[in-house]
């Protein structure tokens, strides 16, 4: 199917002529700077990456070396892998808020030779562990300012590096040379190695060919029907797989505009401007903004708040069943029509998400609470299971189709098995070549069949939707042999606006706890209306008031989990409050804001032994690592809080996991 | 500051060497009180000079002076060669001086891109009818002050509140509007009083990388009023010290720290 749709041109260089070619007028990429909108069209941009290419040819950049991209979404960035794959070279994305010393260890690993960079903090923080990078032979920056008194015997603007290419390119000779260099680039040729952050260990370098990433891109331009007409924000980490598809791959295959925002704050303004049709976003991001106009709701006139808490309860009632085109009364119809005048276009303008053909959420499970919410007020708003291994589609919603506890159906040209232990595998031909520079690691995760264990547990329901209960390692038993599915505990707690992280204990104990983080928005904002006085972050989580409203959450969570099978023997018996946000420079988040239960187990481990010797608040100092890397420490007294068990209602069953398809 | 960083950006001291504003044997008296006595000292231009002293010992007064807000009894203030005793504030701004406040000075209901195109006012050449029609020859102009500011506001990396009221934010941001609109007036010599004040680590370490930036892209001389000690020995080229009203020291970071009496002045003596 790839090469069938995409004619000759099989690697994204070629692609990339193909549009210049077809719709060369139509615009390829703006990039919000200067406060304007600069654009540039398909036609141009070719023209950029093919000087660009041969920019990069002069510096030494040999067909199958490797570039580092380090950098936020920019579109200078995008043409540098562009660019680096038309000479056969192979992109490594890398994540821009990476600490240097992790960014050290993917430059070295992938053994990059070249690396572009966004601007002058990044050129530092490569610059102060440039001793641990040999092979490194020049750096390219997008951005120059500060950077002026800098040695550049090694360091370049990207746009001089366009320019001398540009230059060299009026000769005849080089120009027909330097496309025949593109054209020697086949499918079967590596595209990009995209280092996942992973939960345990050091990042593994998935390496995906020209062929995986154009099969993976095409599932997606079907499934929904992605035309030249779309428009979509770019502003996750360029390194993560979906930002890759769906910014680089699908821009080319379906010719859409990518649009870059001018920084990471103006996002929500900036997509509000372009009116995106085409929207991806881990959970998180559609919590953020749910929770600010939840909380700026607070702050409006009595009439204001009473007319939009009825208006989304008719929505919460008729809402979803109008998207998903099911029978509903007449007055309904017409009750949602009026509230889609007065509330739900002006809060789907607001979000910037107004012309939203279909949004995606991935990355981790979505709150349904919260994905009914933005589909009620009527955001073709849908969950996709996937990972970077599979360049990027294991399933996916169809529309109409859409439940908010599984993640839909096997993605087209995908088949999934599930194992005896519960792990789903999947086969697709999008999936990886394997982990750059580590065949133990490849032939672990590959079966011999060319099936990829994904390391999740996960069940068909009777309609043939998956369902993903946890990572397959971390779903454990307490000692009295029940269930105990730590992820599972901490999203029905995380789904409360004023919870920001939860981590749950309970592997090869005697009952289930939980650490929770509090939503500094959320609480502080509750703080300011009831007079509740704080210093920090610190006194605000640990003051009782919080710790009452806390414990109403535990408990709701604890009667939700008596009604439900196998999963009674989890409830949380004992709770605390950290007195610092979870951070991924601090090593207890990975770099996708997931939570790294073991690394926090033990960073914390006076907190919980506190959670199961009985004592009612412990002491504990930790180690902060500032963004420059340098390091303090914070300590506090925590309090440990009992709560209610309830009484299990719904006999155990043979574990879901077991329920092969 | 961030080390390695400044090791590379920030250690060259190159081309500061001729005056561009020199001050000779100031003094000024509020009535009885003597807020500067014979004062002097020079500033060169492209450097970036510091003036510290304890409190009351006469900085801001200083700073009052140079542009032109308080006119000194006794003593001369040359700058660019010419002799200017009486100079009012907007003639001093028409020259190339500008400067922030200790406690920000800014239009609060207004935005920050408003703010900062308020520092252009200078630089617009069509009269108040032009403006007001907002057509023909005036638009183009705003469109190319606007280019100005929009660089500003790149440069000073406040893209996300260009249309936020400035009242409605934090301090060390507001302290960022206010370096923008002084640089939106193109100065030569921008004068920034304390800077760094009430600002958390973080943001000061945002603004010491401005005002670097500012001094190595535009080759802006600047004369700043600080107390953070570690500022200033990272930031400055020379400093001159002041207590009550008198200089006590003069010279290279280093020299400055190691003089007994600015230890004294700082650190008290026994009397």
């Amino acid at each position: 199917m790839a090469s069938a749709a995409a004619g000759q041109a099989d690697t994204f260089p070629k692609l990339l002529l193909r549009n210049a070619r077809e719709r060369g007028a139509r615009t390829a990429f703006r990039h919000k700077d200067l406060g304007i909108w600069q654009s540039w069209t398909w036609a141009e941009v070719a023209e950029q990456v093919r000087a660009y290419a041969r920019g990069f040819e002069q510096l030494g950049l040999k067909r199958g070396e490797k570039v580092a991209i380090i950098g936020y979404n920019r579109p200078r960035l995008y043409w540098s892998m562009a660019a680096a794959q038309w000479l056969g070279a192979i992109p490594v994305p890398v994540y821009a808020d990476s600490v240097a010393d992790e960014m050290a260890y993917v430059l070295d690993h992938a053994g990059a030779v070249f690396a572009c960079v966004q601007d002058q903090e990044q050129v530092d923080k490569v610059l102060s562990v440039i001793e641990r990078l040999p092979n490194l032979r020049h750096m390219l920056y997008d951005e120059p300012r500060g950077l002026r008194d800098y040695d550049h015997a090694k360091l370049h603007d990207i746009g001089d590096v366009i320019e001398a290419g540009r230059t060299a390119l009026k000769d005849a000779a080089v120009s027909a040379v330097h496309d025949r260099e593109m054209e020697q680039g086949a499918s079967a040729d590596l595209a990009i190695i995209l280092y996942t952050s992973g939960t345990t260990g050091r990042p593994k370098g998935v390496m995906l060919t020209h062929y995986n990433v154009i099969t993976a891109a095409e599932i997606g331009c079907g499934f929904d029907g992605l035309n030249e007409n779309d428009e979509i924000i770019a502003y996750l980490p360029i390194a993560w797989v979906g930002d890759h598809v769906f910014s680089y791959a699908q821009a080319i295959i379906a010719g859409f505009c990518v649009n870059c925002p001018e920084g990471p704050e103006t996002v929500v303004d900036d997509r509000r401007e372009i009116g995106t049709t085409y929207a991806f976003a881990p959970p998180r991001v559609f919590e953020t903004m749910l929770t600010l106009t939840m909380v700026r709701m607070e702050d409006a006139g009595p009439l204001m708040r009473k007319v939009f808490h009825y208006f989304l309860g008719v929505a919460k009632q008729h809402g979803e069943k109008i998207l998903n085109g099911e029978p509903v009364p007449l007055s309904a119809r017409l009750l949602y029509k009026l509230g889609d005048i007065l509330i739900y276009a002006p809060l789907r303008n607001r979000f910037g998400l107004t012309n939203i053909k279909v949004g995606y959420t991935a990355g981790e499970a979505i709150g349904p609470e919260l994905f009914r919410f933005y589909r009620s007020i009527g955001v073709n708003l849908k969950q996709l299971y996937g990972q970077t291994e599979a360049g990027v589609y294991i399933t996916m919603q169809p529309d109409g189709e859409i439940k908010a506890d599984t993640v839909g159906k096997p993605a087209p040209q995908v088949e999934i098995r599930i194992a005896d232990n519960g792990e789903v595998l999947y086969r697709s031909p999008s999936i990886f070549r394997g982990y750059y520079k580590d065949d133990e690691k490849t032939a672990e995760t590959m079966t011999e069949d060319g099936f990829v264990r994904s390391g999740d547990a996960g069940f068909f329901d009777e309609s043939g939707h998956l369902k993903i209960i946890d990572r397959a390692k971390d779903v454990g038993k307490l000692n009295s042999g029940e269930l105990f599915p730590p992820k599972y505990i901490e999203n029905k707690l995380k789904f409360y606006p004023n919870i920001k992280e939860v981590v749950a204990f309970g592997q090869g104990r005697d009952y289930a706890t939980v650490a929770l983080n509090i939503d500094l928005t959320a609480v502080g904002n509750w703080a300011e209306r009831n007079n509740v006085v704080y210093a920090s972050y610190q006194e605000l989580a640990g003051h009782p008031q919080v710790y009452e409203m806390m414990a109403k959450h535990v408990d709701e969570v604890n009667r939700s989990l008596a009604a439900e099978p196998m999963m009674g023997g989890a409830q949380i018996k004992r709770f605390l409050i950290l007195h610092k946000e979870l951070d991924a420079d601090d090593g207890e988040l990975t770099r996708t804001q997931k939570v790294r239960r073991g690394f926090i187990a033990e960073r914390y481990a006076p907190l919980v032994e506190a959670l199961y010797n009985g004592a009612t608040e412990a002491d504990i100092s930790t180690e902060v690592t500032f963004e420059d890397g340098r390091k303090g420490v914070i300590s506090a007294t925590v309090k440990v809080v009992d709560s209610k068990v309830y009484p299990v209602t719904t006999p155990a069953i043979t574990p879901a996991t077991k329920e092969a398809a | 500051m961030n080390a390695h960083s400044m090791a590379v950006a920030g250690a060259p001291v190159t081309h500061k060497g001729e005056v561009l504003l020199s001050v000779e044997s100031i003094s000024l008296r509020f009535g009885g009180v003597k807020a500067i006595t014979d004062v002097s000292f020079d500033i060169r231009k492209g450097e970036v000079r510091a003036i510290i002293g304890p409190n009351g010992a006469g900085k801001t007064s200083m700073l009052n002076c140079i542009n032109g807000f308080y006119h000194p009894q006794e003593g001369r203030i040359t700058y660019k060669g010419v002799r200017r005793d009486k100079m009012r504030p907007h003639r001093a701004a028409a020259a190339g001086i500008a400067r922030t406040f200790q406690n920000v000075a800014l239009f609060k209901g207004m935005s920050t891109l408003d703010n900062i195109m308020t520092g252009r006012t200078l630089k617009m050449r069509k009269g108040f009818f032009w403006q007001a029609l907002r057509h023909g020859p005036a638009m183009n102009e705003e469109i190319e002050h606007r280019k100005v500011v929009e660089d500003i506001i790149d440069f000073l990396q406040i893209q996300h509140i260009r249309k936020l009221p400035v009242g409605k934010l934090p301090y060390g941001l507001q302290k960022r509007v206010e370096l923008g609109r002084a640089l939106a007036m193109e100065p030569e010599l921008l004068l920034l009083d304390e800077p760094m004040a009430g600002m958390n680590l973080e943001e000061k370490e945002d603004m010491c990388r401005f005002i670097l930036d500012v001094n190595n892209q535009f080759g802006t001389t600047i004369a700043l009023i600080e107390h953070d000690m570690g500022v200033v020995m990272d930031l400055s080229d020379r400093v001159v010290v002041l207590e009550y009203g008198r200089k006590i020291a003069d010279g290279t970071p280093a020299e400055v720290k190691a003089d007994q009496r600015v230890i004294d002045a700082y650190l008290g003596v026994a009397h």
